[in-house]
C-alpha cells in the first residue's frame, strides 16, 4: 500500500503558541486512518492544515504527491472532506447545496449527484430545504458532498457526532467500503476510542499538539487489559482480600465499588475466593477504560522509554 | 469563473431579501410617479405664449443681479451666470422652457433613487463575503480546486452585476412608468449642457444613460468599500454600518471640509461626483477631471488590494 498524505514534520503557532508540534505520518490508500485525541488535543487544526483552511507554520503536508502549500489547487482536487460541522446553505435544497459545491469542480455529471445521494441514503428529502433537515441528515449531506468529486482522499472531522446508533454504523460501513472498494484513503478524528475500535485500521494518537503514538488497532486494544469492578460490601475486607489474592495487581477503588485489572478467566476464581471469605457480591461487571485512561497509558510508557 | 458567479446569483436569489429590496424599490418608483403625477394633475400648468418675452425679463434682471453683487459666494455667482447662459440660449435657439412634465423629466427626477440601489448593492457586497463565514460555509468553499482570489473575484463582479440590474430596474420601470403617467414630449428636446462658460446641446437619452452612470459612482465606489470591509474583516454589520452612514453623509461632510481646508480633495467623496466637471464647478478649486479619475483608481486599487491581501492569507477558523 502507498502512502498518499504525507504529513511532514508539521508544526502550528498561533501568536507564539505552538499547537501543533513537529507531527508527522502517513495515510496510505485504501485503509482507514483515525485520529484520535482528547477536546483541544489539535485533531481539528492539523485536519484544517491538510485542506489549506489555515497555514502551516513549518513543515509540509503533500496529498497525491503535491504539496497543499504550494501546488493547493492540484492536491485539494484529490480531497474530500468535512471539517467540524457540517454547514451547508440553509436557504437551500440539500440537491442545490449539491450543485453549488458540484460546479466548483470540473465537469461532474448529474448522475454522479444522484449517485451520492442514494449512496448516503437522502434521496426522499434531497429536495427539502437543508432548514428543515436534522444534524444526522446534514451530516450525510456533508458526505455526500465531500464524495461529488471521487476523491481519493476523504477526511472527515468527528463524523458521527450527532448520529444515532444506526446511523454511526452506516457511517462505518460506509467508510470501511469506500476505503476497500474503492481504494480511499480515508482519515477520521474521534475522541471516541470505541469508535475507533470499530472503524479504523490503524490510529494514531495525538495530545497536546503533539504525535503521541500510530498503531495498528488491534495492537493498541490488545495492549489493553480489562479491567472488572467488583460491587461488593465490606468494601475495605474485600480490598485486603483481593490484594493478598492477586499481589501483583493494582486495586483501585471506584465508587460502586473495586476495580481489579483481570483477564476474563480469571473471574470465576475471584469471586470464588470473595464468597468463601462470606463477602457479599451485588455484582461484577467489566469496565472498558476511557480513552483518558489508555492515553495516560500510552503517554506515560512513552515517557519511561525516553527517560531509559 | 462562469459556474463561480452562477452560484453566487443562486444565492442571491434564493434568498427573501432580494426580492424584498426588489419590492422596495419598485414600489419607490411607483410611489415617486403617483405623487408627481398628483401635484401635475393639481396644479395643471399653463403654456406660456410669450415665454421669450418672459424669458428676457428674467435674463436683464439676473444680470443686474450680477453686476450689485460683489463679494458673493462663487458658487452663487457661478450659479447665476450659469442661469443667464442657459436661458440666452434658449431665446436663440427658440427651445421652449420645461414645455410639459414628460418622461424624460421623470426619469432624470429617478436618478435621485440611485441612493436607493446604492444601499441595497451595499447590503449585498457587505453580506457577500462575510455571510460563508457566519454561515459556516466558508470551510466547504474554500476547500475546492478554486484559489482564493478566484472566487473573491467572482464575488465582486457578482456584486457589480447586481448594481447593474438595480440600475436598469430602476432606469426601465421609469422610463415606461413615465410613458405611461406623462407620456412623451411632442417635439423632441435636447438637453442643454453648460461648460465653462458655453452651452452645448445632447441627446436626452443619451443624457440620462450618462447621468445615471455618473451618479452611481459613488455607489460602486462605497459598495467596493463594503465588499472590502467585508473579505477582510468577516463582519457584515461593520460593512454595512460605515457604508451607509458615508453614503448619506459622505458628500455633505466633504462639502463641508472643502469650504475650510484643500486637502478635503484627496477625500474620496470629493472625487466621486463627475458631474461637476460637465455641469458646474468643481467642489474644490484646482480639481480636474483626471485628477479625480486617478484618486477614484487609487481608492478602488487600495480597497480590492486590502480585501485579496486579507481573504487570501487568512488563516480560516469559522
Ligand atoms: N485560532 C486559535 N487561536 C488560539 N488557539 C487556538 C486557535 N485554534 C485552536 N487553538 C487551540 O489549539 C488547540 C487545539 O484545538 P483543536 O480545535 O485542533 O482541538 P481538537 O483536537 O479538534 O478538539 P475537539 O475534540 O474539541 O474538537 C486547543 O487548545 C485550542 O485552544
Ligand atoms: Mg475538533
Amino acid at each position: 500500500m502507498t502512502a498518499i498524505v504525507e504529513i511532514q514534520n508539521v508544526s502550528k503557532k498561533i501568536k507564539g503558541k505552538t499547537i501543533i508540534d513537529s507531527v508527522s505520518f502517513e495515510v496510505r490508500k485504501g485503509e482507514v486512518f483515525g485520529f484520535l485525541g482528547p477536546n483541544g488535543a489539535g485533531k481539528t487544526t492539523t485536519i484544517r492544515m491538510m485542506v489549506g483552511l489555515i497555514g502551516i507554520s513549518s513543515g509540509d503536508i503533500k496529498i497525491s504527491g503535491y504539496s497543499i502549500k504550494n501546488d493547493f489547487e492540484k492536491a485539494i482536487s484529490h480531497v474530500g472532506a468535512i471539517v467540524e460541522n457540517p454547514e451547508m446553505y440553509k436557504f437551500l435544497s440539500g440537491y442545490e447545496n449539491l450543485v453549488h459545491f458540484a460546479r466548483m469542480s470540473s465537469s461532474i455529471p448529474k448522475a454522479k449527484i444522484d449517485e451520492v445521494v442514494e449512496l448516503v441514503g437522502l434521496t426522499d428529502r434531497i429536495h427539502d430545504n437543508v432548514k428543515t433537515y436534522s444534524l444526522g441528515m446534514r451530516q450525510r449531506l456533508g458526505l455526500a458532498q465531500s464524495l461529488l468529486h471521487d476523491p481519493k482522499v476523504l477526511i472527515l472531522d468527528e463524523p458521527t457526532n450527532g448520529l444515532d446508533p444506526a446511523g454511526i454504523r452506516e457511517i462505518r460501513d460506509h467508510l470501511r467500503m469506500l476505503a476497500r472498494e474503492r481504494d480511499m484513503a480515508v482519515v477520521v478524528s474521534s475522541h471516541l476510542l470505541s469508535e475507533m475500535e470499530m472503524m479504523c485500521d490503524r490510529i494514531g494518537i495525538i495530545q497536546n499538539g503533539k504525535l503521541v503514538d500510530v498503531q495498528m488497532v488491534n495492537d493498541f486494544v490488545n495492549g489493553s487489559e480489562t479491567l472488572y469492578e467488583f460491587d461488593v460490601a465490606p468494601k475495605e475486607e474485600a480490598r485486603i482480600l483481593l490484594q493478598n489474592m492477586l499481589s501483583d495487581s493494582e486495586l483501585k477503588i471506584t465508587p460502586q465499588g473495586i476495580a481489579v485489572p483481570i483477564k476474563k478467566e480469571e473471574v470465576p476464581s475471584v469471586v470464588k475466593g470473595l464468597v468463601t471469605e462470606e463477602i457479599q457480591i451485588f455484582g461484577v461487571r467489566e469496565i472498558t477504560k476511557t480513552l483518558e485512561e489508555r492515553f495516560l497509558e500510552v503517554t506515560e510508557s512513552k515517557e519511561e522509554a525516553a527517560h531509559v | 469563473m462562469f459556474k463561480l458567479i452562477q452560484n453566487e446569483w443562486l444565492k442571491i436569489l434564493k434568498r427573501p431579501g432580494t426580492y424584498v429590496m426588489t419590492g422596495l424599490l419598485v414600489f419607490m418608483i411607483m410611489f415617486v410617479g403617483g405623487i408627481v403625477k398628483y401635484q401635475l394633475v393639481k396644479e395643471n400648468p399653463q403654456e406660456d405664449k410669450n415665454w421669450k418675452q418672459t424669458m428676457r425679463v428674467e435674463v436683464n434682471q439676473a444680470k443686474l443681479e450680477l453686476k450689485n453683487m460683489g463679494h458673493a459666494p462663487k458658487q452663487v455667482v457661478e450659479a447665476t451666470q450659469k442661469n443667464i447662459a442657459l436661458k440666452e440660449y434658449q431665446i436663440n435657439h427658440s427651445i421652449p422652457p420645461t414645455q410639459k412634465y414628460a418622461v424624460w423629466d421623470f426619469v432624470s427626477s429617478g436618478s435621485g433613487m440611485i441612493q436607493l440601489a446604492g444601499l441595497f448593492t451595499i447590503i449585498i457586497a457587505a453580506g457577500i463575503v462575510s455571510s460563508e463565514f457566519t454561515w459556516g460555509t466558508i470551510k466547504f468553499l474554500l476547500i475546492r480546486p478554486i484559489s482564493r482570489g478566484k472566487i473573491l473575484v467572482s464575488k465582486y463582479i457578482t456584486v457589480i452585476m447586481f448594481s447593474i440590474v438595480m440600475l436598469v430596474i430602476l432606469f426601465s420601470l421609469s422610463s415606461l412608468l413615465g410613458v405611461i403617467l406623462f407620456g412623451t414630449p411632442e417635439t423632441s428636446v435636447p438637453y442643454l449642457n453648460y461648460l465653462n462658460g458655453k452651452v452645448t446641446e445632447q441627446n436626452m437619452a443619451l443624457h440620462l444613460i450618462i447621468l445615471y452612470g455618473m451618479k452611481s459612482i459613488g455607489m460602486i465606489m462605497l459598495a467596493t468599500m463594503a465588499f472590502m470591509i467585508s473579505a477582510a474583516f468577516r463582519n457584515s454589520s461593520l460593512a454595512i454600518g460605515i457604508s451607509i452612514f458615508l453614503l448619506f453623509t459622505g458628500g455633505e461632510l466633504t462639502g463641508l471640509l472643502a469650504l475650510k481646508f484643500n486637502w478635503a480633495k484627496y477625500i474620496l467623496f470629493a472625487n466621486t461626483d463627475l458631474m461637476q466637471y460637465f455641469e458646474g464647478e468643481p467642489m474644490v478649486d484646482g480639481m480636474t477631471l483626471s485628477f479625480s479619475v486617478i484618486m477614484l483608481a487609487v481608492y478602488f486599487i487600495i480597497f480590492q488590494s486590502i480585501a485579496f491581501y486579507v481573504f487570501k492569507k487568512r488563516d480560516v477558523a469559522a
